[in-house]
């Protein structure tokens, strides 16, 4: 009988648990958070891969917002938030004393699910993070417009009313422009909040061929209540539950084979 | 042990799509089980009217094959279901296009028995009677552990699958023997030659089955591999 190795034809997936320290952007170890008593996130250890994009799924209330927007430190700006446990991007501890928070939102950029840009024009939108950093060069803010524009797939849509009021653009030209404000600014992570559930299918699908296209320069980490979008864009996949991460593995086998009980309801939609 | 787990979807419709999915599978495995059991029945007692009927139930066949592969595009498109339940709806899909050709077979076999030939040729049929039995009990025990989708008895019975090509090599001894003493008895070696390979593909096909079967439960896929290296794979 001729036999196959099964080494032949498994695909190759890394196991987001083994990463090298060179692969690696966030290291979270032993993670937990609290809003006053209530416990949000418990015990969370996982490593977020560098050019990888990571999706966090889980029911409402699991704690994958709240664990995105540790990442960048999001929650200091919440009273009676407490974390324990630690974060750290390249090595670095973000909580540590010496770290510079605007610096390290620059370097970790979010987007949001509700499209949010300013009350001013698309060109001023996309230049605003550059602004307040204190670049004033007309040519390096039109080259950093142009360039995230483009990267953000906007710029053929917008590139002849840069100037108009960046309200006039549908949901999706929004979210895509937010995307490109975000990166405007050349973070080296980019969160990204449920950034589809508020657009129809056709611009949920533009943002995430563009999410897919921006891995090669930025580490991705994405929130999102669709299932199937977490399958189709991510390299690999995070199941929370109450707080707790329940499996962390590549995004195919997760959806094929999971391994954890309750990963399993969840994805099939069952009860548990 | 049933590893069934179709139920407790917190959408209703889609426990019940599930669960007519799998009684037209089983439906369509008795089906194919009784077409087996005829055709051997033909080639025992050369019965036409018999044969007749187990080539007309043979469209039957088809129109369920088609009609589970429609059930199962269906479901992919409007349910998109993952992890257990994709391997269900793949185990099933892949399934019945076994059990289409274990079909297709028994309706050869009943074709070739029919053709009433003398005394010499009657002989050459009996030469297969051990070997459609074996093929018979197989089919029957892959069904019932595809029914509840029981791995251990799956590779129990993918084992099976030697004692059928081991009695398929002695029927074409024997069948050789016929053809050196009666070089005219060739045409009606030929067609026993037939029915006893479409019996050796239908033990293939039931351990296609066994293999959907592991599949399924394990979410391992074990096919060509050598396996006497399956359990430590499944461990």
């Amino acid at each position: 009988m001729l036999s196959i190795d099964t080494g032949e034809r498994a695909t190759k997936a890394i196991d987001p648990n083994r990463l090298t320290k060179a692969q690696t952007a966030f290291e979270i170890e032993n993670l937990g958070l609290h809003y006053g008593d209530k416990m949000a996130l418990s015990e969370i250890s996982m490593k977020i891969p560098k050019h990888q994009i990571t999706a966090f799924i889980g029911p409402s209330g699991c704690g994958k917002s709240t664990l995105l927007r540790c990442l960048n430190r999001m929650n200091d700006l919440i009273d009676d938030c407490h974390i324990t446990g630690t974060i750290r991007l390249d090595g670095d501890d973000i909580h540590d004393r010496r770290i510079d928070v605007a610096a390290l939102r620059r370097n970790v950029g979010m987007v949001f699910q509700r499209p949010n840009p300013f009350p001013k024009s698309i060109y001023e939108n996309v230049v605003y993070g550059l602004r307040l950093h204190g670049i004033r060069d007309r040519r390096r803010l039109d080259e950093a417009a142009e360039q995230a524009l483009k990267a953000a797939a906007l710029w053929d849509e917008v590139k002849d009313r840069l100037g108009d009021n960046a309200f006039g653009l549908s949901g999706g030209q929004q979210q895509r422009l937010v995307i490109a404000r975000a990166i405007a600014i050349e973070p080296q992570v980019l969160l990204l909040d449920e950034p589809t559930s508020a657009l129809d299918p056709i611009s949920t699908l533009t943002i995430e061929e563009l999410i897919t296209e921006l891995k090669s320069r930025y580490t991705v980490v994405i929130v999102t209540h669709n299932m199937q979008q977490a399958a189709r864009v991510s390299d690999h996949t995070a199941f929370m539950y109450l707080g707790k991460l329940i499996e962390y593995r590549d995004t195919n086998t997760l959806f094929t084979t999971p391994r954890q009980k309750q990963t399993e309801d969840y994805i099939t939609g069952r009860y548990g | 042990m049933d590893n069934f787990n179709i139920s407790k979807h917190i959408s209703g419709a889609f426990n019940a799509e599930l669960e007519d999915l799998r009684n037209r599978v089983m439906a369509m495995g008795g089906l194919v089980e009784q077409q087996l059991a005829d055709a051997l029945e033909v080639m025992q007692h050369g019965d036409e009217t018999l044969a007749e009927k187990v080539v007309n139930r043979d469209r039957k066949v088809n129109t369920l094959e088609v009609g589970i592969d429609e059930e199962c595009t269906r479901i992919i498109a409007k349910r998109q279901p993952a992890a257990s339940d994709l391997r269900l709806v793949l185990a099933i899909s892949k399934a019945v296009t076994d059990l289409e050709r274990i079909g297709d077979a028994a309706e050869r076999i009943a074709r070739t028995a029919a053709m009433q030939g003398d005394k010499r040729h009657r002989a050459m049929v009996m030469t297969v009677d051990a070997m459609g039995r074996l093929t018979q009990r197989m089919l029957h025990d892959v069904l019932d552990a595809f029914a509840r989708m029981d791995v251990e008895a799956a590779m129990q019975i993918h084992q099976q699958d030697v004692r059928i090509d081991d009695a398929y090599e002695g029927v074409v001894r024997q069948l050789m023997t016929f053809m050196m003493e009666d070089p005219r008895s060739i045409p009606h070696v030929l067609d026993v030659l037939w029915a006893a390979r479409s019996l050796e593909r239908i033990g293939d096909r039931c351990q296609n089955i066994c293999e959907y079967v592991i599949y399924y439960v394990k979410g391992t896929d074990v096919r060509h591999l050598d396996f006497s290296k399956v359990e430590d794979l499944l461990k």
